[in-house]
Parts: C-alpha cells; sequence; structure tokens
C-alpha cells in the first residue's frame, strides 16, 4: 500500500513562526513551573504520604471528605480512581513541623495516615474488634490460617488461601454471602461469620517517603536524566557532527519542558513513573530526530551543491509516509491503551499522547532549524560554499 | 537453501529456543514481578552509626577506670567529652608518663595528649570509620536473621550507602508487624529494682532526696505491657540477652503465652548469686530501655533453672519476642527513611492493567502492519513476537524483576520497532519506485535503512544505561526492559526481517507484496 507519492512541502519555510510559537509555549511553561502554580512533587519526592483505599460499600469523594474534615483532615486530597466508585487515592496533607527531625516528620507521616484510615473506619468494627474479632478485610495470611487451622486441625491453610486469593481478587470482600461460591466448607463459612467481621476497607498501598530519601530520589533522577543526554550528545556528534547534537539536545530538552508544564498546568503530580514516562516521550523523539538526520546525512552525499535548508527540505519530504505511518501506529496504540488501561496506564498513555504529536514536531521545527541558525553562526564561509 | 542462509537460519532458530528454554514456564519463577506488580513491603532505614561509637566511649571509660585504679595511677574522674571523646581529670604531673605507658600499651585505638592535669582520650578516625561500617554489617545481618526466621521467600537486604540499609519483602501482607520486628534493638536485661513502681519520678525519688544515685537509673514501665509508672534501677545488669542459653514460647500457670528462658553457665552463676542474695526484692525484667515486667525473687534461682518472662503477651508478641531475642540484638538504633507497603490486592491490578496493555499495544500494532503491508507486514509481526519472546528470555537470564515503568520501556521498544520495520519497508517501496527489481530493492532497503535504525536504537541504548547506572527503583526497571528490548530489536527487525524476506521471496518474483 502507498500512502503517497513523495511530496514537496516547504517545511521549513515557517520555521521562524514555528520558533516563535514553541518559545512562546515553553516560556509560559516555565513561568508557570517558576513563578506561578510551580511543579506538584508526589510522594516519591518526599513529600508525605501517600494511602491507596478501597471502601466495602461504594462511596464519594465528599463524603470521605467530610468523614476526614470531622477530625480535622478535611485538608487532605481525596481523589476517586477505577471505576467501581469504590476505590480512592488520599494524599494526606498537613502542617509538619519542618524543624522536627527527620524522623519525626516520618514518624508524623505514618501517624497521619492512621489517623486517616480510623478516621475513615470510624467506629465501624470497633465494637467488633473489642469482642476479640479479626478484620477479615485486613487480616494477614498467617493469622486467619492459624485461626481456622486450630478450629478446622488439616484444612486451614487451603481454606485460608481460598478466601485471601478472594480478597487479592476483588480488592475487598463486600458480603460473607460472596464468600459461598468459593467451596468453603458450610461449618467454616459459619466459623468465619462468627469469628471474624468485614470492616469498612481495605488498604490497597501505603506509600511514605520521608525528606531525605525524597531528596535523594529527586537529586538521583535529575542526575540521571542529565547523564543520559549528555551521553546522547557525545554519541550524535561523534556519528553526525557537533551541531546535530547540540540540536537533538535542544530538541530534548523542550521535549522535557513541554511535558513538566503539561503537568504544572493540569495539576497532575510528578511521581518516579512519571519520568520514566517522561523518558519514553524523550525516547520516541529522538529516534525521530536520528531518523530525519540520518536521511540528511545521506543526501548530502548525493546532493552537493544545495544549501542544507533545502536538503533537510527534501529528507523531511522523502521520510514524511514513514514518520506518519510511524508516529500514527503509536499514536493508535497509545489511545487504544488510554481506552483500556486503569488508572496508572491511563496517566502514562496521556503523557504518550501528548508526546508523541510533539515529538514529531520538535524534530521539524526545532532539530532542524537549529542545525541551519549554528551553521550560519559559526561556518558563514562553509555554508556559502555548500 | 543458500549455504549463507543456513547459518542464518540456525542461528535464529536457537536465539528461539535458547529464548524459550530460559524463560520456560513464564511464571512468577521465571519472570520476577517487582513489588508494585506483586505486593510486598520496601522499606529504606537508616543505622544510627553514632550508637556504637557511643557505645565504644562508654566501654573505654569504664575500662580506663578499671585500668588507672589496677595500675595506682591518681585521678579525678574519668569524664565523656562527646561522641569518642574522653577527658581523664586530675592526673598528677608526676604521674603523666606512667599514665602516658598505660594509654600506649591499651588503649591503641585512642589517640591522646595532655593539657595540665587532663588527659584528652579521642576515638581514631580510622577506627570510627570502622565502628560504623561494623555496626551497618551488624545490623544487615541481625536484620537479615529475624527476617529469615521470620519466614519471608525471597527477601531482598542489602546496604545502600554509608549507613541505609533496603528491606525489600515481596508478598508480606502484615507490614507493621514486620516493621516493628525489624526496629526493635532488642538489649534484653535483668536488673535489679531499688525502688518503684512509682506514678511519677518524684514520688519514685523521695527516698533518695530527689536524686538519681550514681549507681542507678531511672526506667519507665512499657505500657504495652501493662506496666505503668517509673522504677529506679540498677545501672549494672546481673544477666542481658547475651547470657541467654535456650529461649521458647511457652505458657504461665493461668495459660496466657509467655517466653521461657535458660542462662548460659556464667550467666547462671551470676543470676544464682544475685537472686539468692536478694530474696524479697524485684528484679526488672527490660527490653529497650522499657521495663516488661517486675516480679519479686522469692526464691534462689538455681542456674540450670531458667525462668519465665511473663507481661500480657498477645500469641504473636510472644512468639516475636522469642524470634528477635534468637536472632540477636542490634547493634545500634535503627530509623526509617522510607516505607512502601503494596497491597497484593492492588499489585493484581496492576498486572491485570498492565497485561491488557499489553496485548492492546501489540495487538493494534501487529493488525496495522498485516493490513497496511500485507505477506511483509506478517515478517514485521513474526518479528515482533520474537522480540517480546527474547525479552522474557532475558529478564529470566539476569534475573531482573518486571516493573510498570518496565512495561512502559517495552512499550517503547514496540514503538521503534515499528519504526524499524516501516523504515525499512518505506526504503524498500522507494527501490523499487527508482526501478530496481525485487531482490535489490529488498537488500537495498535494509541496507540503507540501517544506518537510521542502528543510530536511533544505539542512542537510545546509550541514555538507558545512563539511566540504569544513576537512576533509582522504577527508573532502573524501565532502563532494563528498554535496553533488551532494543538489543534484540536490532537482531529482529533487521536480521530476522531480512532472513524472511530471503527465505520467502523467491528470485524471479516480478512484484513484492508489500
Amino acid at each position: 500500500m502507498q500512502l503517497f507519492k513523495t511530496p514537496n512541502i516547504k517545511f521549513l519555510k515557517y520555521k521562524y513562526i514555528a520558533l516563535a510559537v514553541t518559545g512562546v509555549i515553553v516560556l509560559a511553561g516555565i513561568l508557570n513551573i517558576t513563578v506561578f502554580k510551580g511543579l506538584k512533587l508526589g510522594v516519591d519526592f518526599g513529600e508525605g504520604t501517600l494511602l491507596r483505599v478501597m471502601m466495602r460499600a461504594p462511596s464519594s469523594e465528599g463524603q470521605l471528605r467530610d468523614l476526614l474534615g470531622s477530625v480535622g483532615l478535611g485538608k487532605s486530597q481525596v481523589q476517586r480512581t477505577g471505576t467501581t466508585g469504590r476505590e480512592f487515592q488520599i494524599r494526606a496533607i498537613e502542617t509538619v513541623n519542618v524543624k522536627a527531625g527527620e524522623q519525626d516528620q516520618l514518624e508524623a507521616h505514618a501517624a497521619l495516615a492512621d489517623k486517616i484510615i480510623s478516621a475513615l473506619r470510624g467506629d465501624d468494627g470497633k465494637a467488633d474488634l473489642a469482642r476479640g474479632l479479626v478484620d477479615l478485610n485486613s487480616v494477614d495470611e498467617r493469622t486467619l490460617a492459624g485461626l481456622l487451622e486450630t478450629a478446622f486441625p488439616g484444612s486451614g491453610p487451603e481454606a485460608t488461601q481460598k478466601v485471601i486469593a478472594y480478597r487479592t481478587d476483588t480488592g475487598v470482600i463486600a458480603d460473607f454471602q460472596d464468600l459461598a461460591g468459593l467451596g468453603l466448607k458450610p461449618e467454616a463459612l459459619a466459623f468465619l461469620k462468627d469469628k471474624t467481621f468485614l470492616g469498612k476497607l481495605t488498604v490497597m498501598s501505603r506509600e511514605t517517603v520521608g525528606p531525605q530519601v525524597g531528596a535523594d530520589l529527586r537529586r538521583k533522577a535529575v542526575q540521571a536524566t542529565i547523564w543520559a543526554l549528555i551521553g546522547m550528545l557525545i554519541y550524535i556528534a561523534l556519528r553526525f557532527k557537533l551541531e546535530y547534537g547540540v540540536a537533538a539536545i535542544f530538541t530534548l530538552a523542550q521535549d522535557v519542558l513541554i511535558t513538566m508544564s503539561l503537568y504544572s498546568f493540569t495539576n497532575r503530580e510528578i511521581n518516579l513513573p512519571i519520568i520514566a514516562g517522561i523518558l519514553t516521550i524523550v525516547g520516541f523523539s529522538i529516534n525521530d530526530t536520528i531518523v530525519i538526520f540520518d536521511r540528511v546525512r545521506e543526501n548530502q552525499k548525493t546532493m552537493r551543491g544545495k544549501p542544507l535548508e533545502e536538503v533537510m527540505n527534501i529528507s523531511l519530504n522523502q521520510c514524511l509516509a514513514r514518520t506518519i505511518i510511524t508516529s500514527g501506529t503509536v499514536f493508535l496504540t497509545v489511545s487504544a491503551l488510554y481506552g483500556f488501561g486503569g488508572e496508572v496506564i491511563n496517566d502514562f498513555a496521556f503523557l504518550m499522547l501528548i508526546g508523541t504529536i510533539e515529538g514529531v514536531y520538535s524534530t521539524v521545527y526545532l532539530s532542524c532549524p537549529v542545525v541551519l541558525f549554528w551553521q550560519k553562526l559559526f561556518k558563514p564561509k562553509n555554508a556559502r560554499r555548500r | 537453501m543458500k549455504k549463507n542462509l543456513q547459518w542464518k537460519v540456525i542461528l535464529t532458530l536457537a536465539v528461539i529456543a535458547g529464548a524459550i528454554i530460559l524463560a520456560y514456564p513464564f511464571n512468577d519463577t521465571k519472570i520476577k514481578r517487582g513489588l508494585d506488580l506483586k505486593g510486598g513491603i520496601h522499606l529504606v532505614l537508616q543505622v544510627i552509626t553514632d550508637d556504637s561509637i557511643n557505645m565504644e566511649t562508654d566501654q573505654e571509660i569504664s575500662r580506663l577506670e578499671e585500668l588507672l585504679k589496677k595500675n595506682a595511677v591518681t585521678f579525678q574522674k574519668v569524664t565523656k567529652e562527646g561522641l569518642g571523646r574522653i577527658a581523664v581529670q586530675g592526673v598528677l604531673a608526676n604521674e603523666e608518663g606512667k599514665t602516658r605507658d598505660m594509654f600506649d600499651q591499651y588503649s591503641r585505638d585512642w589517640d591522646y595528649s595532655f593539657t595540665g592535669d587532663r588527659a584528652n582520650l579521642t576515638l581514631k578516625p580510622l577506627v570510627i570509620q570502622f565502628l560504623r561500617d561494623q555496626s551497618v554489617s551488624q545490623a544487615k545481618e541481625t536484620i537479615d536473621n529475624r527476617i529469615n526466621t521470620y519466614g519471608v521467600a525471597e527477601p531482598l537486604i542489602q546496604r545502600q550507602g554509608a549507613d541505609k540499609i533496603v528491606v525489600e519483602l515481596p508478598g508480606v501482607d502484615d507490614p507493621e508487624r514486620v516493621k516493628d520486628l525489624i526496629k526493635v534493638t532488642a538489649v534484653l536485661e535483668w536488673k535489679l529494682v531499688k525502688a518503684g513502681p512509682a506514678a511519677d519520678e518524684a514520688t519514685l525519688l523521695q527516698a533518695t532526696n530527689g536524686l538519681v544515685p550514681d549507681d542507678a537509673e531511672v526506667l519507665r514501665g512499657d505500657p504495652k505491657r501493662g506496666q505503668g509508672g517509673f522504677y529506679l534501677v540498677n545501672k549494672v545488669a546481673v544477666v542481658t540477652g547475651k547470657d541467654l542459653r535456650t529461649i521458647r514460647r511457652t505458657q504461665d500457670e493461668w495459660n496466657n503465652p509467655a517466653v521461657s528462658f535458660t542462662l548460659n553457665a556464667d550467666g547462671g552463676a551470676r543470676f544464682e548469686q544475685v537472686t539468692g542474695a536478694n530474696i524479697g526484692k524485684q528484679i526488672a525484667i527490660i527490653l529497650d530501655k522499657k521495663v516488661q515486667s517486675a516480679p519479686g525473687i522469692e526464691d534462689k534461682i538455681m542456674r540450670t533453672q531458667g525462668g519465665v518472662i511473663r507481661g500480657r503477651f498477645t500469641p504473636e508478641e510472644a512468639d516475636d519476642l522469642v524470634l528477635i531475642l534468637k536472632a540477636g540484638a542490634l547493634p545500634a538504633g535503627i530509623r526509617y527513611l522510607e516505607e512502601r507497603m503494596i497491597g497484593p490486592a492492588l499489585g493484581a491490578d496492576s498486572v491485570r492493567q498492565g497485561l491488557i496493555a499489553g496485548l492492546v499495544a501489540v495487538l493494534a500494532v501487529m493488525t496495522f502492519m498485516v493490513i497496511f503491508y500485507k505477506l511483509s507486514g506478517i515478517n514485521a509481526v513474526i518479528a515482533l513476537l520474537l522480540n517480546v519472546l527474547i525479552l522474557f528470555g532475558a529478564l529470566a537470564y539476569f534475573k531482573a524483576t518486571l516493573t510498570l515503568p518496565g512495561i512502559a520501556g517495552i512499550i517503547l521498544a514496540i514503538g521503534m520497532a515499528v519504526d524499524a520495520n516501516v523504515l525499512v519497508f518505506e526504503r524498500i517501496k522507494e527501490e523499487a519506485a527508482l526501478g530496481k527489481g525485487v531482490m535489490s530493492s529488498i537488500s537495498q532497503g535494509f541496507s540503507r535503512a540501517f544506518t537510521a535504525i542502528f543510530d536511533s536504537n544505539l542512542t537510545t541504548i546509550i541514555s538507558a544505561v545512563f539511566l540504569f547506572q544513576f537512576g533509582t527503583g522504577p527508573i532502573r526497571g524501565y532502563a532494563v526492559t528498554l535496553t533488551i528490548s532494543l538489543v534484540a530489536n536490532l537482531f529482529t527487525a533487521v536480521f530476522v526481517s531480512h532472513l524472511l524476506f530471503d527465505l520467502t521471496v523467491k528470485k524471479t518474483a516480478k512484484k513484492l507484496s508489500i
């Protein structure tokens, strides 16, 4: 199948307009990050505690916020995730004494998480706990196995595995009736009903990073990115020419800045997995840039005498079919992820949707112009001779 | 078949077989899932290495006092001036030489200097470094012991930096218990009680005019054990955890969980002598400076007899106490810097999502390639499948873990694999458009597209290597899958795909299905 005959679009004619547009976007992003909204750092970078909980009964963000508000934790960010209306993500926000030592801070975070969990539980289960019953929605496998083994010697671990596997699969046990289909003995089910109760929620995850480790992770993430960029600069400069390496770095810097700005504008949190997302965008973008540069390198051998700008334009046109097919495929794939995947994947897919388009744009309207400008600046004679 | 094709086919089949053998049966035992996909606990803790220096300083002080007395050196007192710093005060001028000799002989780990009647001792920097390092490795060993006794499958416990220890426990679902288990210093001591329990310190010290005697210290009861109040106890312990010979879970006479112990010969003898001499008094059982219980001594306890520790334990608490006492005490305190607990349900959910995402991505790409490039598209599909297979084989071989960011790395690699195929196919079309024959278009297409594929893949591999070198956890997981997939990509999208063309396209073919 042929997409189209090699076209002859004068891409680089519009380079000044494009540069102006890019400049404005990047500048707005930088201003937004440095002066206005700033970047919202996630738990990974040492900013408190992140809890993910699953409620037994569907609830709403408002309800949860009210529960937290009643114990003075109303400032916590509550966000509903997933489609069941039961999963929530809670980011504890509080005023921790900055003068307090590292340990006090981490412990304050941990204590706060405890407070949130107990506020969400409310009075639910307190009476049952006092009577010595066990919460089936949070008990660990070992304890439950011990409990069942004493009552039904020989079959405890097996029954426990069934219950735990069911809980792992669904996240929370909503009703004892749900356990009936698991093939438990009727007396075992009756025993569970008698000796355990179903707590209001399950804590799916709980993450606290102290300020010291947070700063460390932040530093390492930045360091790793910078080294990766330097590595690429050196390789491209060796394989092509120095200006191509410089252009690639400019392009990547733009990719990173634009994505970061996007995060700042949409109020999304920056966490370690998001760094992986940003690196993926950078990866696609550099791939695109190198494919074009490679074609320019090849064409320069056969098109001696033509100015570089024209060679670049021809190369861009020759690669256009490939560019559209590749980024189109990736775009399609990522849209599918955006639709199908859950929240974790969703965040990543959102980033990629923007990234695939931005990557192509930055190749055409930043990589190529930077090479042109560099040659104009530093090699005026050289350029004329060509 | 051409001769040079034969070894290419053999090589390809060998790679396929190797990958399958390495990754079979494609489950948890071969492809390790990271904590984010499996659930578990990730802890970063810091060893308070100052503790070990402090301990060394305290020991040196009591050793010095003993030595000075033994050598008949006149001195006022030995004081602790700080971390690894001691002063001997009131040394007579005519005894300075003698004292110097003594330091030279017995305190080789310490630098010393004299100012007037004062001898200042400082712990040598090399010794300090050694002690700090040793306390971290000992702490790691102790934590290792505790975790192993508790029983966790495939725990990862390793040192990080100068004073940090990373603990990763996959599949553990009771984080609080494990955290407590790791953190307790577990210094167990038996000390004679001078006064107490009392509701507050003032009442406790009434008999001693509000002062704490030199040879005593004030300790609190452990509220968890139902021991409120304050105790005045002897500074010197009768026996400590180091004197234990055996220790096990038991029940007391009211069927409550308790812990029974016996002592070694040395400790047993001291215990027998002290209990015999102090009948009627209380002896406090102290864990990490908190009084667990303070039973009265009713009779002399014979050296082989041992005893029982009671303290309103739950069965789990009694089990854990036995466990930590068996594993030994930590040489220094520790504190948590990072705690992450991922429940198994969330991990299962992420796996489901990641799997769906991966399948959707691969299927979408494959469908598109076959529709757009027809028979040649099938080449690309085979190359892509082979790439994923090699990835799993390599993950199994390197014992690398698969994480969510790792899946992101795979998606980038899939995108670049598609790009490699597209580059080649579009180039073949271009060559054909120039009027070249089918076979020549194919070989020209591959060789012309190769530099672009090679450079873009290698650039990304270089960046991934740097990310792996300098990055942490999730970023490393991303770098690993990306690097492997891209290396595999150079093999599958270029070598294997070319081979497939050579094998399937007839030399006399006039037209290529592309």
